[in-house]
């Protein structure tokens, strides 16, 4: 049994229980006990590693594409910020975490520990500064969330988040049709051509109307950073403006049957000539 | 006053004569005659069904498949009905409804009184036998649950093939699914709510003996229909069995719905049995704020699984009823509405995620404070941040849905509750926190648990903060990552609880200590199993893969290999686990009756416990929490509300 010996009595603790010390002075003892600094400074190691760590695995994203759109780039803004703002309380809780596996002393054996430890009942402070600190953060994420949400909207209903007015350019519709396990894409404005390979110019927002014919399916473009599902019996709409020349990954991200693995196709942006050239091959007009 | 007291005396109030032996008719009865009853009820089901259900003749497919569908469907519940019948559910209100209601022998006899081991194969209304009867199946489930996800990773880590039919992979997710669901609901309110609680509380057995044994048998009665779905095509379609692809699913689907419905009067029952007991047979003097909390966590679980789950049960009646007499409540082409089915069903599906967490976070902390010898830190802020759980679970369900169109500025709100019930969670961390503070562990199992807990609680929760985000969702809703989340949730927050409540109740339960030595080797072989399987699939899902596939791109190759060698390290670590378990039962080391020093009531009485639990009914004087010495540091006592700075 290693049990360690309690802290002993500050010298400097008041004789009379209602002589409380000035709160500066209570705080200036508190931070001189050698177990708060060490959390401490485990804490600022901790939080230290989690943030650059977080951009890190954040950025793994980039192993399937980078961002190709800015949706896509406020998708990852938010997580790195969340990131970021929750890293103290993560921080402080696996600081307190680790520390008291040792930090106090520690028993081992067979027997219940003789030795008790400080009888805490409750802090109010500790309860007050908490609930404080967790508040301002989910207020934080919130307000930071309804805002982003507000501005990935406006930028699938190609409109620029700043003024929430359109930006001008048309969209291009294009009508996603779901089924078991093929994706099919219409242009209604390029006479209605079909394909099962989306191809789209870049920088010109893009409007999809999505359905299903038989079950609910999802359709995710990945690098893009838009999700919607595909159900029966209901469109549902989604936009997005790609910004960067590519091919791009098209997942379905509900389960949906037999070859669910299988049900994904590509999407080609391509600059604004090829696009045209490519409707003309495929037949359709460009009527815009 | 006096009149009325001194006319209702005892031995004045007319007691049921006894007729014939103790039991009457449940000496017959047992597991036995229950499965031989509902066999032979469900095969003659069948027979007469197919003639009348099945319109064999015909052309029409259709109909056929409806007619098929209800022939299942009624062969399952004739199973259930005239298994509970068979086992003895019903003697009593039979004797009741006809005048000879139970004696207090026929009562000690249904109790288990003088039956050895065979108690356990019998409707037997002790909360001991109940609660143990739980910690089996639970033990089965989880065991068969993780087969199967041994499968799944399997698959999933054996990147250049397919290992398994498409179809039997999809039914691999789906089953593994809902059995680990189903488990992990019970795994800590089954066994310790109903062996521990009413001990703990100082009663002789829970409020209502008989349904608490109506409850375990259903839910037993329960897993036949759901295992038989591997032989009837599966569940192919995820735990979720969203719709209209349940409706395309071969006719294991209806074991999986008529598995929910008989489950959710089995936690309905179980869930009034103990809101119940809690609130009306705690021991003289055991006041709202002296009851363990353990107790509350029980009753918060409770609670919620009584509002929610009849919801998931709604979800599944209206999927039978479109499957067995065509209805189309949620068949678009006939003016239905899948949307309907995922708001039924995730009305009850993310209060089920602190259904699970609740119970266990509540032993954690039930526990640590013994291993600790401290008192628990802020009792009241543990209260609030169950109750503020609670209720705020009942309406953020629609972060489920973000993508699905439904109501896209339903965004909005749900994004907000779904941020906000983090602060009532943080007040459970700040409790376990507090509690860790200054004090020196006691680093058994049982307390290591507790650290395992609170680190996956920190991952899980932080990665529930970007899920609760629309935006962020908009990425990784249906991909792996949500599937990394909640298994740190429900795995690493949920079973590992589950593992240290197993440990620290396991030598008043068995009367014998769990091996220390194997326990711990089991538990931490899967804990780091467990990070790595989850936090490569964390990578994964940042990568864009997507949950539920079976064959994917070669980007996301190493993080599921990676993934499948930890889940096979989990499994070779839950296999020590229950080797320790098994063998500690078996032949391990007799238990003293408090052997960590606990002041809560189950461990001032004898292991093994009696049948009525106590010789003397105790009388609590104060809360279970008074550990620990006068804080050297603090000789202001904590009430004072003298004004800061009057020096």
């Amino acid at each position: 049994m290693s049990i360690d010996n309690p802290p002993t009595i500050e010298v400097d603790q008041p004789e009379e229980p209602t002589n409380r010390p000035a709160a500066d002075h209570r705080l200036k003892e508190w931070l001189s006990r050698g177990y708060v600094r060490r959390i401490i400074v485990l804490s600022i190691i901790i939080g230290v590693v989690i943030v650059p760590l977080a951009w890190v695995v954040i950025h793994f994203m980039n192993l399937s594409g980078a961002p190709a759109s800015a949706i896509m780039v406020e998708i990852e803004r938010t997580m790195f910020v969340f990131t970021v703002v929750s890293a103290p309380l993560m921080a402080i809780t696996l600081a307190i975490l680790f520390y008291s596996l040792t930090g106090w002393g520690r028993v081992t054996g067979e027997d219940p520990p003789m030795q008790e430890s400080p009888a805490i009942r409750t802090n109010g402070t500790a309860v007050v500064l908490w609930i404080a600190a967790t508040s301002i953060l989910a207020g934080f994420l919130v307000i930071w969330g309804l805002v982003e949400l507000a501005t990935i909207t406006s930028y699938a209903n190609g409109s620029t988040p700043a003024n929430q007015q359109p930006n001008g350019q048309k969209a291009i519709d294009i009508n996603v049709t779901a089924q078991q396990w093929v994706w099919t894409f219409e242009y209604p404005d390029q006479s209605a051509i079909t394909t099962d390979l989306l191809v789209v110019p870049i920088n010109v927002p893009l409007y999809f109307n999505v359905t299903s014919k038989d079950v609910v399916h999802d359709f995710w473009v990945v690098e893009l950073g838009i999700k919607i599902d595909a159900n029966p019996g209901a469109i549902t709409n989604t936009g997005v403006t790609p910004d960067k020349l590519g091919t791009f990954n098209i997942r379905c991200a509900e389960l949906c049957g037999l070859h669910h693995a299988y049900m994904q196709t590509k999407i080609k942006v391509v600059t604004q000539a090829e696009f045209d050239s490519w409707v003309r091959e495929m037949g359709g007009k460009r009527t815009v | 006053m006096t009149e009325t007291a001194v006319v209702h005396q005892t031995h004045d109030v007319p007691q049921p004569k006894q007729h014939g032996k103790p039991g009457g008719i449940l000496r017959h009865t047992s597991i036995i005659t229950g499965t031989v009853l509902g066999v032979v009820a469900a095969v003659i089901t069948y027979a007469i069904g197919s003639h009348f259900f099945v319109p064999w003749g015909t052309q029409n497919s259709d109909a056929s498949q409806v007619g098929l569908n209800a022939l299942i469907a009624a062969t399952y519940f004739a199973w259930v009905i005239f298994f509970m019948i068979g086992i003895g559910a019903f003697a009593g209100p039979i004797r009741w409804a006809l005048g000879h209601d139970l004696t207090h022998d026929d009562a000690e006899y249904m109790a288990g009184k003088g039956q050895g081991k065979w108690r356990y194969w019998k409707y037997t209304t002790d909360h001991k036998v109940v609660g143990t009867q739980y910690l089996i199946v639970s033990m089965v489930l989880l065991g068969l649950g993780g087969l199967l996800a041994m499968l799944i990773r399997t698959e999933l880590g054996i990147t250049w093939m397919e290992v398994f039919d498409p179809n039997f992979y999809n039914s691999l997710i789906g089953t593994h699914g809902i059995v680990m669901i189903i488990a992990l609901i019970i795994v800590v309110t089954g066994p310790f709510g109903n062996f521990i609680l009413p001990i703990m509380i100082g009663a002789r057995d829970m409020a209502f003996p008989r349904l608490n044994a109506l409850s375990f048998w259903l839910l037993f009665a329960a897993i036949p229909p759901l295992a038989s779905n591997l032989f009837l095509g599966g569940i192919r379609d995820g735990w979720t069995v969203y719709q209209p692809l349940a409706s395309q699913a071969p006719i294991g689907m209806i074991g999986y719905q008529v598995t929910i419905i008989v489950f959710a009067f089995s936690t309905g029952v179980a869930s009034v049995n103990l809101i119940t007991t809690s609130v009306t047979m705690r021991a003289r003097g055991m006041t709202w704020n002296r009851v363990p909390i353990f107790v509350i966590g029980v009753i918060a679980s409770s609670v919620m699984g009584l509002v929610w789950f009849p919801m998931f049960q709604y979800s599944q009646i209206l999927a039978l009823s479109d499957k067995v007499i065509s209805t189309s409540f949620y068949n678009p082409i006939m003016g239905g509405s899948v949307w309907l089915y995922e708001n039924l069903f995730w009305l009850l599906g993310h209060p089920e995620v602190y259904v699970v967490v609740i119970p266990g976070t509540a032993a954690l902390m039930e526990l640590m404070v013994v291993f600790l010898r401290k008192p628990l830190f802020s009792y009241k802020v543990a209260i609030a941040g169950f109750a503020g759980v609670v209720g705020i679970s009942s309406i953020v369900w629609v972060h489920h849905m973000y993508m699905t169109g439904w109501a896209p500025s339903a965004g909005y709100p749900f994004m907000l509750s779904t941020e906000l019930i983090s602060i009532p969670f943080g007040f459970l961390v700040l409790v376990m926190l507090g509690t860790l503070w200054r004090g020196k562990p006691w680093t058994r199992l049982p307390m290591m648990c507790v650290y395992a807990v609170v680190w996956d609680k920190v991952v899980g929760g932080i990665t529930g903060v970007y899920l609760s985000d629309v935006p962020v969702d908009q990425y990784m809703h249906g991909s792996m990552f949500v599937v990394a989340h909640f298994h740190y949730m429900l795995m690493g927050a949920g079973l590992f609880a589950a593992i240290g409540a197993t440990a620290y109740w396991f030598p008043k339960m068995t009367g014998r200590m769990l091996d220390e030595r194997l326990g711990s080797i089991g538990f931490w072989v899967a804990f780091f199993g467990f990070q790595l399987t989850f936090g490569s699939m964390f990578v994964a899902g940042l990568q864009g893969m997507p949950r539920r596939v079976l064959q994917f791109d070669n980007a996301f190759n190493i993080s599921n290999w990676l993934s499948t060698i930890g889940a096979f390290t989990i499994g070779i670590g839950m296999l020590v686990f229950l080797y320790a378990v098994i063998t500690s039962w078996r032949g391990g080391k007799p238990a003293a009756a408090n052997p960590w020093g606990g002041k809560t009531l189950e461990w001032q009485t004898e292991t093994p416990v009696p049948l009525e639990n106590f010789p003397v009914l105790p009388v609590v004087t104060s809360d279970p929490y008074g550990y620990g010495v006068p804080d050297p540091y603090d000789t202001v006592p904590a009430t004072d509300k003298q004004p800061a700075g009057v020096a």
